[in-house]
């Protein structure tokens, strides 16, 4: 009987141990000295709220009539820059069996906006030479004039754009140039002290949840493959998405957001961004949850670091892979417009429309891998340069700048077909760079395949 | 051990007999056996000297042939290690279009100009046609030049043909090769991708180049075999017979320097080296200058071409004054 008991008990262990490792948390309170009655030291509810408010954000900038809308204006900047009580979750909300646990953002974390955290950084793929901030507010007002986000005239998406651009400029910028980067280092949220007095997390816990929080993840993540958590992101898929069995999806540790989102959308092909990045993040809290409340040793946070370090690379070929793979998609809009401009069959106003989609998610994701607070150089130069500030046009041209008042300047000799080749050279700049492995919509496989189709060159066979 | 070191060479090896991109794939052989059996049949009037000719201990089980079987053993071996050291088609393709893009603002220029299906049978030609081309300038400097030849030497000093003498190659002669196919079809491919985008692409039979294919089938591998079979002379100016190429390996003084071309005569009828083939003509094999037995072994197959190369540049640039 005692042996039994026993090996119940050690079974148990273990199948605690596993489920420790597969799941982010719950972890254990080491604040020393900590009174309260919390048992649980994660915590990242101001970053899901956050993610909440981008994508009520991205919902409202395409919801204008195509009129001067004000009002329109002051909500998107309620979500964007305010910190009001009441605001409504107005994405992601409850479909159908997906039901979703909170509909309002201050059951997640009160108090919470997108502004405070934008990038500061001057932003030079766009024109203007605005900030983060100043950008995201500029667009807010061009789409508050649209139609349901879209203007015609410029090619302009600004529900992708901004997006694509907080995606970049709030989560990936607050996790890898500032949680996963300085607030790593010894005097910055020691691990020895509670983050803030009377809190239930150490400084290091804490600053690791954030960053955790601004992936997306669901916590159980590494249980999930690419596919089903692309599927909790479209609210496909309940069963995967619950994890503690309630019936509902709880916003906080269950749901698919943003950057995991892309990272599981790459994963789909065969790559496991999604499970690198989630299992560093893992391992670096059990890490610091094993310092015990402890200051953490040089040796601990080298080894923080390059968890942390695989989190950065990895997030940043996300990014790059989003990028590749919507340039891939201008492509093909821009070879479909010109078979329909050529004569063919087709609704040039239809596939106008969603070639601007798709370039405002390559130019969002363009900009977003610019805001890791790394310069990123010659890259960065040509990405912007080939990209230009806007679609081009059917007619020839694109926008090249601002004028005094903010109106757009439309100009320049770029045509639609060496716009096509400009996107097969963002996607080798990207594949150089950050030698790339998923490669959705590469424009030049076809060319690939059929070199390797070829053979090999290396033959002895003479003449 | 042998087991594990053999492993990688072993998948390569079958390769030659398994890819119909090799010239020793089985069907090529089985096909150059029957052609070359009819033809045979024919001009020795039986089946069984046919058979004799065709089977000939001389071409098959001669020291010369063993010396083919060791090379082919050890280049794919030495290919395995070089090869990863060269230049790609696709290096060369990429490059090429990406430096055109930069300097022709003109993208895609010729595409939806044409049918898909013809770009497809214009690319697969000229890359056939150039690459043949450019093998035939490669051979004849092969022979030409003077600090290339001891290595092509090694191919020649086969007194004897049979199919695997191809391989009787010194690793330089590949090297060349690879470089030589990376360049032509990385170049091709780099144009045409350039002109007609995603239009392009290759006609293929069984994963091979439709031309190299019909090449193949119809007994390329006769080039290299107890069998001369020459084309009738009409042909014979356009298509390289394989009684031609078989005067492209004899000692005689007269033959010297002649048809070097591969698919087709026409460049040595345009550039230089055309040479008609004769009907019985006994054709002495190997190199002008008699080494013996000693062609066949390792030190001449692959050190001796090193020293008389390296002869060659001592004697041109540093003559005692």
């Amino acid at each position: 009987m005692k042996k039994i008991v026993m090996s119940t008990i050690v079974a148990g262990l273990l199948a605690f141990n596993a489920n420790a490792a597969e799941t982010y948390g719950p972890y254990d309170v080491t604040v020393k000295g900590y009174k309260g009655k919390k048992e649980n030291s994660v915590s990242y509810t101001g970053q899901i709220a956050r993610h909440t408010l981008e994508k009520s954000l991205k919902k409202l900038a395409a919801s204008g009539t195509g009129k001067d809308n004000a009002k329109l204006k002051a909500k998107m900047m309620a979500y964007y820059a305010g910190k009001d009580m009441g605001r409504a979750i107005i994405d992601p909300v409850t479909k159908g069996a997906f039901k979703i646990k909170q509909s309002k953002v201050d059951e997640i974390s009160k108090g919470k906006n997108l502004k405070g955290k934008t990038y500061k950084g001057l932003i030079p793929g766009f024109p203007g030479q605005m900030t983060g901030p100043e950008l995201v507010e500029f667009l807010i007002d061009k789409a508050s004039k649209t139609k349901g986000g879209y203007d015609p005239v410029t090619g302009y998406k600004y529900d992708q754009l901004i997006s694509k651009f907080l995606m970049g400029a709030v989560f990936y910028n607050q996790a890898v140039d500032n949680y996963l980067d300085e607030k790593l280092e010894a005097n910055t949220k020691p691990n020895n002290k509670a983050y803030k007095e009377g809190k239930h997390y150490t400084g290091k816990e804490h600053v690791w949840d954030e960053a955790f929080g601004y992936f997306g993840i669901p916590a159980h993540g590494l249980k999930l493959d690419g596919e089903e958590a692309y599927g909790i992101a479209k609210k496909k898929n309940l069963k995967v998405a619950d994890y503690n069995k309630d019936g509902v999806v709880d916003l906080k540790s269950e749901m698919t957001f943003g950057p995991a989102y892309y990272a599981a959308d790459s994963d789909k092909t065969g790559t496991s961004y999604m499970h690198t990045i989630t299992k560093a993040f893992i391992d670096g809290r059990e890490l610091i949850t094993s310092a015990n409340g402890e200051a953490l040793s040089n040796d601990q946070r080298a080894k923080l670091k390059e968890y942390a370090s695989i989190i950065k690379v990895n997030w940043e070929k996300v990014l790059a892979e989003a990028t590749f793979k919507y340039a891939g998609s201008v492509y093909k809009d821009l070879a479909l417009i010109k078979a329909i401009v050529e004569g063919g069959n087709g609704d040039i106003k239809k596939a106008f429309k969603k070639y601007s989609k798709h370039w405002g998610e390559m130019k969002g994701f363009m900009l977003a891998l610019q805001t890791s607070g790394k310069d990123l150089g010659e890259t960065a130069v040509k990405l912007n340069r080939l990209a230009g500030y806007g679609p081009v046009l059917v007619t020839g041209g694109q926008v090249i700048g601002l004028d005094k008042d903010g109106n757009y300047e439309i100009g320049g000799n770029m045509n639609m077909e060496n716009y096509m080749l400009h996107m097969l050279k963002i996607q080798k700049v990207l594949d150089d760079r950050f030698s790339l492995l998923a490669k959705k919509n590469d424009m030049t496989k076809k060319m690939k395949d059929l070199i390797k189709s070829m053979g090999k060159a290396a033959h002895v066979e003479n003449d | 051990m042998n087991e594990f070191f053999f492993q990688p060479f072993l998948k390569e090896w079958l390769e030659f007999f398994t890819n119909p991109q090799k010239r020793v794939f089985w069907l090529y052989i089985l096909t150059a056996l029957f052609i070359g059996f009819i033809y045979l049949f024919y001009t020795k009037g039986s089946s069984k000297l046919a058979l004799k000719k065709l089977f000939a201990k001389e071409n098959w089980y001669s020291k010369s042939a063993k010396a083919d079987y060791l090379t082919l053993f050890i280049n794919s071996i030495v290919m395995i290690f070089l090869s990863p050291k060269f230049i790609t088609k696709s290096a060369v393709a990429f490059a090429l279009f990406y430096y055109l893009s930069d300097i022709i603002p003109k993208y895609q220029i010729l595409n939806g100009v044409f049918e898909d299906w013809f770009v497809a049978i214009l690319f697969t030609s000229v890359l056939f046609i150039i690459d043949d081309f450019a093998k035939y300038w490669i051979h004849r400097w092969l022979h030409t030049i003077a600090f290339l030849w001891p290595y092509h030497r090694v191919h020649h000093s086969a007194t004897s043909l049979n199919f695997f003498t191809i391989f009787r190659t010194h690793p330089i002669e590949g090297v060349l090769f690879s470089l030589r196919t990376a360049l032509v079809q990385g170049f091709v491919v780099g144009i045409f991708f350039f002109l007609f985008a995603n239009q392009v692409s290759l006609v293929m039979l069984l994963g091979a180049n439709v031309f190299s294919f019909i090449f193949n089938l119809f007994g390329s591998n006769l080039r290299h075999s107890p069998v001369a079979m020459p084309y009738p002379k009409w042909l014979e100016r356009y298509l390289m017979s394989p009684a031609q190429h078989h005067i492209h390996h004899s000692k005689a003084k007269e033959h010297k320097d002649k048809n070097f071309g591969i698919v087709f005569s026409c460049w040595d009828r345009w550039f230089g080296g055309f040479c008609h083939s004769k009907a019985n003509e006994e054709i002495d094999y190997g190199l002008k200058d008699d080494y013996g037995d000693k062609e066949h072994t390792l030190l001449y197959l692959y050190l001796v071409p090193f020293n008389d190369s390296f002869s060659y540049f001592k004697k041109k640039f540093f003559k005692k004054i």
